[in-house]
């Protein structure tokens, strides 16, 4: 997904917008720009400062900076809560578990770049049990018992899936154990960097009220919950943003900014060096 | 390459083509050794007059060819070495020597030998331990390695031209030393990634015709305008292997790597092989304890019975101390190749040193492929927000 959040300087939320990612980036970033503009009703000029986060960082052209989506993810889940001093993002493309301290990224691990342990997990799995993805939480909440998932490959989770249904097992149950096998990879790779309260779980995931309970469960603490988790990137970002904005401004610095264009695209390999 | 190419643009092109050399001085009927690690003792090849030549991986080469012989859950860097070799790369070789320094390295020369038709294939068993039984027995394996060469060459290997060899090879490491002084300033005067082709461009090159290329660069450097540009962070990096320009280019993009703690920099050239009566001895315990390589564990107290975690950490790590307060160091990255089991068991304790002398430091896994760049960013420009925010 690709999401725009812009503030204002007291960090009201002007427009928050999430698209889909595909693959061509850079008409997507000019898009959701394009839509936040129109729903907080001003033009680009208006905007004093970008910062592109997470794997497209580099393709955003009209980005002023870029910053990895770890100090980004801790800066915006501690603007929400001001107490947060461990912070789990857990994507479809990967998983992050970070220590803050005083709204500062300390430390943290990134899954590998395999899809066990992220919320694509989920989305196969679904698939194999012919459910959409954001009914799994709800059906979840049915279960009666919760089936071991030996399986963390996410192929194999799937072929294991199959043979559950096949062998007369309840979607719920299967459900309920999907959750908790994720919960417990997730669970394992914050384990290797330390886990202090307050704890809070964003991404798509953190939606999936199912995944919530897992994690509650296997993390052993308390699991605190933006309303919106899919944008605390965005929004740190854009905090960031005003931030370097603001100390530049009363340094007396102009900050070099991009063409406040939302320009066609040019090739990716040109730019980002 | 061109025949005026000097110093940093010679290394330049030495890397991009690095067998070029070794090819052209076989077709002058020169005789190639090909060895896979560090820790092969080139000063014999040297000697016998045999033109030592690293072989390396690539990593733009996707592994194909290795997976017919090797695991997929396996070191990549051995599978993609041993993927070139399978592809007709190193077709050039008269001989290769491959050594015990790690287990991966130990099966795939096994399978490199019994996949190549090289006419002289040696294996030398190291030891894993710092004890003087294993020096003992890493001599008389060296001294195996010495009569093989001989038989294979039809020569003897006279002492004077073995001392001749630890002469010139110890210049080498000289002169990397003092290349490495020239990281120390800020800006340092070359950058990781020029060290990361110069020292490629050495392990492909005779030693005689790399101390020259040294010398140019050394002079170059000390007098360039061009410095690297001045980052936030004066990094060192641990790694096993760290011989990519592209990989070492994504942490210098936001970050000096002034210290490069890998085969691909350093590492081979921190200490000089001693003078002794028997230069197998001298050289014996240069490769056995000089070589700070994770393979090789330097507990503090072998052979006692209780456990000092403070002095095993000094005696496996102690000098790091010393790189970090000489070279300013301000940070820290522990990159491990994915399924490096001597590096993977080596970290936890290294990242308790470094806590223990207020480093901050991070481990990073890669999986030495083009495809791991992008999450290799990632992970070293979040470590860098971290200390220099």
């Amino acid at each position: 997904m690709t999401k725009v959040v812009l503030i204002d300087k007291s960090d009201n939320q002007l427009s928050c917008i999430k698209g889909p990612t595909g693959p061509e980036h850079r008409r997507l970033a000019n898009e959701v720009m394009r839509q936040a503009l129109q729903q907080a009703s001003l033009q680009i000029d208006d905007i004093s400062y970008i910062i592109a986060t997470g794997y497209g960082r580099l393709n955003v052209p009209f980005a002023d900076r870029q910053i990895t989506e770890l100090s980004c993810h801790a800066r915006g889940v501690s603007t929400l809560f001001p107490g947060v001093r461990t912070a789990i993002d857990i994507g479809g493309q990967d998983a992050k578990c970070m220590r803050i301290h005083d709204g500062r990224l300390i430390s943290f691990v990134m899954n590998d770049k395999c899809a066990a342990g992220t919320g694509r997990f989920l989305e196969v799995t679904a698939t194999a049990l012919g459910i959409k993805l954001e009914d799994m939480g709800d059906i979840s909440l049915k279960a009666t018992k919760r089936i071991h998932i030996s399986n963390l490959c996410t192929i194999f989770a799937q072929q294991e899936v199959i043979a559950l249904l096949s062998r007369g097992e309840k979607p719920e149950n299967i459900v309920a154990g999907l959750h908790d096998a994720l919960a417990s990879r997730v669970a394992a790779l914050a384990r290797r960097l330390g886990i202090e309260p307050d704890l809070v779980l964003t991404g798509g995931v953190a939606k999936n009220i199912g995944m919530v309970r897992a994690m509650k469960d296997s993390l052993g603490c308390e699991v605190l919950v933006p309303e919106e988790p899919l944008i605390t990137g965005a929004l740190g970002a854009a905090i960031l943003a005003k931030e370097i904005y603001t100390k530049a401004v009363e340094a007396g610095q102009v900050l070099p900014t991009k063409s406040r264009r939302l320009e066609k695209a040019t090739f990716f390999a040109e730019e980002h060096r | 390459m061109s025949d005026k190419s000097k110093g940093l643009n010679k290394a330049r092109e030495i890397y991009s083509n690095n067998s070029q050399r070794a090819r052209e001085l076989k077709a002058a009927g020169k005789k190639i050794i090909g060895y896979p690690c560090v820790y092969v003792p080139l000063e014999l090849l040297t000697a016998l007059d045999l033109v030592p030549y690293r072989t390396c991986g690539d990593i733009k080469e996707p592994v194909t060819e290795a997976d017919r012989a090797l695991p997929h859950s396996f070191c990549p860097i051995m599978r993609n070495c041993l993927d070139c070799a399978l592809k007709g790369k190193n077709d050039f070789l008269d001989g290769m020597v491959t050594i015990h320094s790690c287990d991966p390295q130990e099966k795939t020369a096994r399978i490199w030998e019994s996949y190549t038709n090289y006419p002289y294939f040696h294996f030398i068993d190291m030891p894993v331990t710092v004890r003087p039984e294993a020096l003992e027995y890493f001599k008389s394996q060296l001294n195996d390695f010495r009569k093989t060469l001989e038989a294979f060459t039809g020569k003897k290997l006279p002492k004077d031209k073995l001392e001749a060899a630890i002469k010139s090879y110890n210049q080498q490491r000289t002169l990397v030393r003092e290349l490495y002084e020239l990281t120390k300033p800020s800006p340092p005067r070359i950058s990781g990634t020029e060290i990361v082709q110069v020292v490629k461009a050495l392990t492909s090159l005779p030693v005689s015709e790399g101390n020259d290329l040294l010398t140019e660069v050394i002079g170059e450097v000390k007098s360039r305008t061009d410095v690297p540009e001045k980052k936030l962070t004066r990094l060192l990096i641990w790694s096993s292997t760290l011989d990519d320009a592209d990989i070492m280019q994504v942490f210098e993009d936001k970050a000096n790597v002034v210290m490069n703690e890998s085969c691909g920099g350093i590492r081979a050239y921190r200490a000089a092989v001693k003078s002794t009566y028997d230069p197998l001895e001298g050289l014996a315990s240069y490769y056995l304890n000089e070589i700070t390589c994770a393979r090789t564990f330097r507990q503090a107290t072998p052979g006692e019975t209780g456990k000092d975690y403070a002095r095993d950490l000094q005696s496996r790590f102690g000098y790091l101390k010393g790189i970090i307060r000489d070279w300013k160091i301000s940070g820290a990255v522990m990159l491990l190749v994915r399924y490096c089991d001597p590096f993977a068991f080596e970290m936890p304790s290294l990242k308790d040193y470094f806590d223990s002398i207020g480093v901050p430091s991070t481990y990073i896994e890669y999986d030495y492929t083009t495809g791991a760049l992008a999450p290799l960013r990632t992970r070293a420009e979040a470590f860098l927000e971290t200390i220099s925010q």
